[in-house]
């Protein structure tokens, strides 16, 4: 009965922002936000559907279909004032013109991550919003579970620099585990929509890689670090087995001489100070220790509960061959290949992107829910896909 | 109330224990050979040896551990007098003289190398007839330390950096440790033989270092398994070692016995340079599963890169002071403040580690280092802890040990590690330590000989002592070794004197010949005194096969000898008080007994520097060297003194009081013979309770030798007995003994009676009591302390005050006969034990130790042997009845008799006051 009532939205041709929803992380901002298209979808249109979306809770069910553009930006925390300026010059604050027409006194945005609650007086004295907050875990599940089912091509693997799209079967999705590497890392077991619990997390995370590296490196940004890391050599820093064993394998245990026996551990013996390392070996071994950590962590976590899909997402990840390649290779080495780290090309938006969802649940059309249950619906009827440009187009579903 | 100054509790001295050996008065360490010299009339130097008193040459055959057949006479070359010429009793040093060492295992890290050796002393020459004739007399056969799977001896754990290798090699040649290897063909060779020597070593560096090895000690090098050797070090700690495995939470360390029976599985977390994570499953039964490369070279690496500090010793002690909250960045942090408390996270809680440097504009200078090194430390032990969890939970194991150099037995890492496994295991899963934790690949190494013997051991058979350097060396990094006495008393005084600017001793030239195994610069140069309370102490291990568990203890797994628990802060403050009260007077004392020259006063400084030292340390931390009881106090004092060669402190005194009381005893045994059965004994247990009083341990009592004669004071003493005393069983006992008109007169086959002090209590209290026993057809045993502890009678003079008081009395005489402590009727008695005697014996057996108080689950085995058709026991003394095994339950009847001296201990015991008297009796449980 859905397919009746469904009807393509007119591109436009401007970016028509709507609907705003932020990750304000510890060390980076996350935003989601909704656009039509092209310039041609007037805010009146879409309040109309907005209207009718909401007014007419029974009934008839009319649906019209709104294709548009998801965008997906960062901003480090540190500078969250530019974060403001940008919403205050896309107007961004205003996506929800509908909320002068409803009770609410003022603009709500949705918002998830701790800066939620830190920075919720800058933003309102700033903006004029009102940062809703939404649970942190809920949205990076629900974010997750979006882009796992609605988004081809989302998940992939990454083992030795081979890049693997992995088709996710949605009815073989659950349960998996989430480990989110942001500042911290969460790790959390997705037993369904909404159904998730946070069973273990480090505070080995994007945080320690950057703050660490800061200290270590003088890089002034997190991607300079992690492009350094791909220049380095890790084995100047770190004690290998074989530097232990005078180069020979420790093969009774399965422990090559090149393995690492302790990370950083080779900066014991040398009378060397900080200068005399290149940072760029530096910021390698302080990226393999946290990467083979977390992949090592996650696993042992898929372990205790029998999970065999373990996804990887957040901002520590951002694509990063290496960074993958390290969370790989530990999953693989623990669990003897039994298990596999999967990573999603939004890594670091499911928190921003859970809570963009979140709008539904305010009345709002029912966005995430159409959006998702779309594909098994009808397949043919709606397309996303990821573009390059940080955006996902996509037809979005509204309900009358 | 003077209530200090117990007497008990000077008299401890225990020493290295062991049932037929060794009294070496040394320090243990030392193993030095140490020689006065005597001048004969021809002005020869004559050396003396004074320590190892190794009289038993016999060739072993066949038994390759045993090295006598091979030891060489002492190696005299390139003996030197040491210090100065004009010295009446100069120490000569004999370099080339080995100490008598065994063997040597190595664990070669990345970051230090563990080196544990073991040092063999000799028999103490102790085989007395008396010895003999006990043997006979209780069916021992072959009753010498042939008869163990190992000898008697001590295992040292020292440690190096492994980047000062050279120190390690140093000190193992200084002590010539690398002669003594375990193969067989060196123990039969002529003399050492370098060439031959194969040294066990596990850990990577036994691969790098080995040419080095070779080719600066000639040692050939063979490789154990390094998982091998932490299971089987670990294995045999856990069961070996009372006192190895702790919970350590929220600062407070609580010691786990741990049912050796219910060791297994177990997980095993060696945190070394990495760290690996190894499933227990039994003996040699093991599986790596899994481990993590961040570890404690990841917090020497990280630290020293990011604040400059030389060692990792001084990154720890930093965090000590740190506070990471200016680097972490935490869940409050996040948000604003506040918990994410729908997730359990408080807002305290370390959302990112060093997450905080992120957002800042600040450089690496800008931050404390401090706090950098607790933030790291906090990152490495809770990631730790977190892994480890992870992988007991796979398996379905409770107990999680973790060990390695990396812990070092500092708190704040132990909490940590704690708290993660208690966070994520929601308390189910445990995290326990080991004392031990750095040594457990070394000890494997070195346990990987096979015929090492100590597989066989059991816990009982191990004493741990914690030699002068330990509150100093407070578990850090050894420096050169530290030689002889003398060396040690310099620097006690160097070490005070100089206050904060110490350095580590230097070694004399040549190398010391022994050495304890050296001390290190105190750690932190502002306050090196505060010896740093949250590390551990590694006491060295002696091996004293001959000990065993007093067979007559009701249940030994729950035994407790310790009645005073020193857990509690504020009894531990009023024991130290007392025992630093009475310091200087046992100083006085302990010099007078030697002679009072220079040189004892010299030493007797340096013991009661050291001495202090423990007591602060212990003070700080009072776990730092195992559970701490009263008794364990009492006997590390004892220990102290001997190590600083006063053997006998009160030697004159028990002399002197001896003969006083020998010479009013045969007055006293006409007046007991007056009496009627009954009312004798009663008057005899009041003259136990009574001659109790005196008591050199006891200020109280001190004062009261003034007044008065000796048998005036114990008639006096004797007469104000009121009863009923505030513990009072004797009716039972009496009915026990006479019957009554339902039970039967009992008569018992065998008494042990433990005896206490010296003069009084022992001649009028004891003796009688043993004689009416005799009198009534019961064997006594006289229990005595194998070494002397302050004024407590020893079985070495036991003997000669039996004989004394038989001279007088016919019974005991016959007794004493038949016990062979006669010597003109030993020689019928040495041949075939005289069953035809018409006496009951009187036998005299040492008790294994050298404290006020006594363990029973460590005794001599000549004691355990003369237990095991014994029916009473008696424990007279406070020290061995109501500061141990007051709540001591026995398999026959035992009675338990003493004068509370101390009016803290009356109060806290028996609810009394000071001179109030216990007699217990408990009928067989």
């Amino acid at each position: 009965m859905e397919g009746d009532g469904t009807q393509d939205l007119k591109h436009c041709d401007r970016d028509d922002v709507s609907h705003l929803a932020l990750d304000i992380g510890g060390s980076l901002i996350k935003m989601v936000y909704f656009s039509s298209s092209s310039g041609c979808s007037s805010d009146d249109q879409i309040n109309g559907y907005l209207k009718d979306g909401f007014d007419v809770s029974s009934g008839t069910s009319n649906h019209r279909v709104l294709r548009r553009k998801l965008h997906f930006l960062k901003f480090e925390t540190s500078k969250i004032s530019e974060c403001i300026k940008f919403i205050s010059s896309k107007h961004l604050q205003y996506g929800d013109q509908d909320d002068k027409d409803l009770d609410s006194d003022k603009n709500i945005v949705k918002a998830t991550g701790g800066g939620a609650f830190k920075f919720a007086d800058l933003f309102k004295e700033k903006l004029g919003i009102i940062l809703d907050k939404v649970d942190e875990m809920s949205c990076l599940v629900a974010g997750a579970n979006f882009l796992l089912k609605a988004v081809n091509r989302e998940a992939f693997t990454y083992m030795e620099s081979q890049k693997d799209f992995v088709q996710i079967d949605h009815k073989d999705l659950y349960p998996y585990l989430l480990v989110n590497v942001g500042s911290g890392v969460s790790m959390i077991k997705v037993n369904g929509d909404n159904d998730f619990e946070r069973v273990s997390g480090t505070s080995v995370g994007g945080g320690t890689f950057w703050g660490l590296g800061r200290l270590l490196t003088k890089c002034k940004s997190f991607d300079e670090l992690l492009e350094l890391s791909h220049q380095g050599n890790n084995r100047v820093i770190d004690m290998l087995v074989g530097d232990i064993y005078g180069g020979t394998d420790y093969s009774k245990v399965g422990l090559t001489s090149t393995t690492i026996a302790s990370s950083f551990g080779k900066a014991i013996s040398e009378n060397k100070e900080l200068d005399d390392y290149r940072p760029e070996d530096v910021a390698r071994s302080l990226l393999r220790m946290i990467s083979n950590n977390i992949g090592q962590i996650a696993y042992l976590n898929a372990l205790r509960f029998g999970l065999k899909r373990i996804f990887f997402g957040g901002f520590f990840i951002r694509g990063h061959a290496y960074t993958m390649d390290t969370i790989s290779v530990a999953v693989n080495f623990w669990s003897k290949g039994e298990a596999k780290a999967l990573f999603l090309r939004h890594e670091g938006f499911l928190g921003a992107l859970g809570a963009f969802m979140n709008y539904e649940k305010n009345g709002f059309t029912d966005i995430g829910h159409q959006f998702m249950q779309q594909p098994s619906a009808n397949k043919s009827s709606t397309h996303s896909d990821v573009q390059d440009n940080g955006c996902i187009e996509c037809r979005v579903e509204v309900r009358d | 109330m003077d209530s200090l100054r117990e007497r008990e509790d000077h008299q401890e001295l225990n020493i290295g224990i062991d049932g037929n050996l060794n009294i070496d008065n040394l320090v243990d360490d030392k193993v030095k050979f140490n020689f006065d010299i005597e001048k004969d009339s021809n002005g020869t130097v004559l050396g003396r040896e004074e320590q190892l008193g190794d009289k038993d040459m016999a060739p072993m055959a066949g038994n390759s551990i045993h090295r006598s057949s091979s030891r060489p006479q002492l190696d005299l070359s390139g003996a030197a007098i040491q210090g100065n010429f004009e010295e009446k009793d100069p120490t000569i040093l004999l370099p080339n003289q080995s100490d008598d060492i065994s063997h040597l295992a190595l664990d070669i890290g990345g970051s230090l190398i563990k080196l544990v050796y073991f040092s063999r002393h000799e028999n103490h020459p102790f085989n007395d007839r008396r010895r003999k004739i006990i043997k006979a007399r209780l069916g021992i056969i072959n009753f010498n330390r042939r008869s163990f799977p190992i000898l008697g001896g001590r295992l040292h754990f020292v440690k190096f950096e492994t980047s000062k290798i050279n120190e390690c090699l140093d000190f193992i040649y200084s002590k010539q440790l690398h002669r003594g290897g375990m193969d067989s063909r060196s123990w039969q060779s002529e003399g050492p033989n370098t060439e031959n020597t194969v040294i066990k070593a596990t850990g990577g560096g036994a691969y790098k270092f080995a040419d080095l090895f070779k080719e600066r000690l000639g040692i050939s090098i063979e490789k154990e398994d390094e998982m091998n050797c932490l299971v089987s070090g670990a294995n045999f700690l856990l069961k070996a070692i009372r006192h190895e495995a702790f919970t350590h939470m929220e600062g407070r360390k609580e010691f786990v016995q741990i049912d050796s029976n219910d060791l297994f599985p177990y997980l095993l977390v060696n945190i070394g340079s990495g760290v690996s994570i190894i499933k227990v499953d039994g003996d040699g039964v093991f599986e790596r599963v899994s481990g993590t490369n961040v570890g404690g070279g990841t917090y020497w690496g990280l630290g020293k890169l990011l604040t400059k500090c030389k060692s990792f010793d001084e990154l720890l002690e930093l965090s000590q002071r740190g506070d990471n909250r200016t680097i972490d960045m935490l869940v409050g942090d996040i948000y604003g403040g506040m918990d994410y408390s729908k997730i359990g996270l408080s807002a305290s809680t370390i959302a990112s580690s060093f997450g905080k440097t992120i957002s800042e504009n600040k450089e690496i200078e800008d931050y404390r280092p401090e706090d950098i090194s607790l933030s790291l430390l906090r990152m490495i032990s809770y990631n730790i802890g977190q892994i480890s969890y992870l992988n007991a939970l796979r398996f379905g194991l409770k107990r999680i040990f973790f060990g390695g150099f990396f812990i070092r037995g500092h708190a704040y890492t132990m909490d940590t590690i704690s708290f993660a496994v208690h966070f994520w295991s929601k308390g189910q899963a445990q995290a326990m330590f080991l004392r031990h934790e750095g040594f457990l690949g070394a000890l494997g190494a070195f346990l990987s000989y096979e015929k090492h013997g100590l597989d066989d051991l059991m816990v009982h058979q191990f004493v741990e002592r914690f030699p002068m350097g330990a509150p100093y060396i407070g578990g850090n990094v050894h420096g050169p070794p530290l030689g002889d006495l003398n060396e040690k008393i310099s620097w006690m005084e160097k070490f005070v004197l100089k206050g904060t600017e110490i350095t580590a001793p230097v070694p004399m030239l040549p190398p010391g010949t022994t050495g304890l195994g050296g001390f290190e610069v105190p750690s932190s140069k502002g306050d090196s005194l505060r010896p740093d309370a949250s590390k551990l102490n590694v006491g060295v291990l002696h091996l004293v096969p001959s000990l065993e568990v007093f067979p007559l203890l009701a249940d030994p797994k729950i035994y407790e000898p310790n009645t005073i628990d020193l857990s509690d802060h504020g009894e531990l403050e009023y024991w130290f008080t007392v025992l630093s009260e009475h310091m200087s007077d046992l100083v006085d004392k302990a010099v007078a007994s030697e002679g009072g020259t220079d040189d004892a006063k010299r030493r007797g400084d340096a013991f009661a520097r050291a001495f202090s030292a423990h007591l602060a340390r212990l003070m700080e931390e009072p776990a730092a060297y195992g559970k701490l009881g009263l008794a364990n106090l009492l006997e590390l004092r004892e220990e102290c003194l001997r190590e600083f060669h006063f053997h006998d402190a009160y030697r004159s005194i028990k002399q002197r009081e001896n003969e006083a009381s020998l010479a009013v005893l045969p007055d006293l045994l006409m007046e007991l013979d007056g009496m009627n059965e009954e009312s004798r004994l009663l008057t005899l247990i009041e003259g136990v309770l009574a001659a109790n009083i005196f008591d050199w341990g006891s200020r109280a009592c001190v004062d009261l030798y003034h007044k008065g004669t000796i048998i005036e004071i114990y008639r006096m003493s004797r007469d104000k007995m009121q009863r009923p005393w505030r513990v009072d069983d004797f009716d039972i006992f009496k009915e026990r003994m006479f019957g009554s008109a339902e039970k039967k007169p009992h008569k018992y086959k065998r008494a042990l009676l433990f005896v206490d002090n010296s003069g009084a209590d022992v001649v009028l209290g004891m003796l009688p009591l043993a004689r009416e026993l005799l009198r009534r057809g019961t064997e006594v045993v006289l229990v005595a302390n194998s070494l002397p502890a302050l004024n407590d009678v020893t079985a070495m003079e036991l003997p000669e005050i039996v004989a004394e008081a038989a001279k007088h009395c016919d019974i005991l005489r016959g007794a004493a006969e038949a016990g062979g402590l006669l010597v003109d009727a030993m020689i019928n008695i040495q041949d075939s034990p005289r069953e035809s005697s018409l006496s009951v014996p009187l036998m005299v057996v040492e008790n294994g130790c050298g404290s006020p108080c006594i363990d029973l689950r460590q005794v001599s085995s000549e004691l355990a042997a003369a237990a095991k058709d014994a029916d009473l026991v008696v424990l007279e003394g406070m020290g061995r009845a109501l500061h141990t095994n007051f709540n001591a339950k026995f398999k026959c009847d035992a009675l338990k008799l003493a004068m509370v001296k101390n009016q803290r201990l009356a109060a806290k015991l028996i609810n009394g006051n000071i001179y109030d008297c216990v007699c217990r009796f408990e009928p067989a449980s």
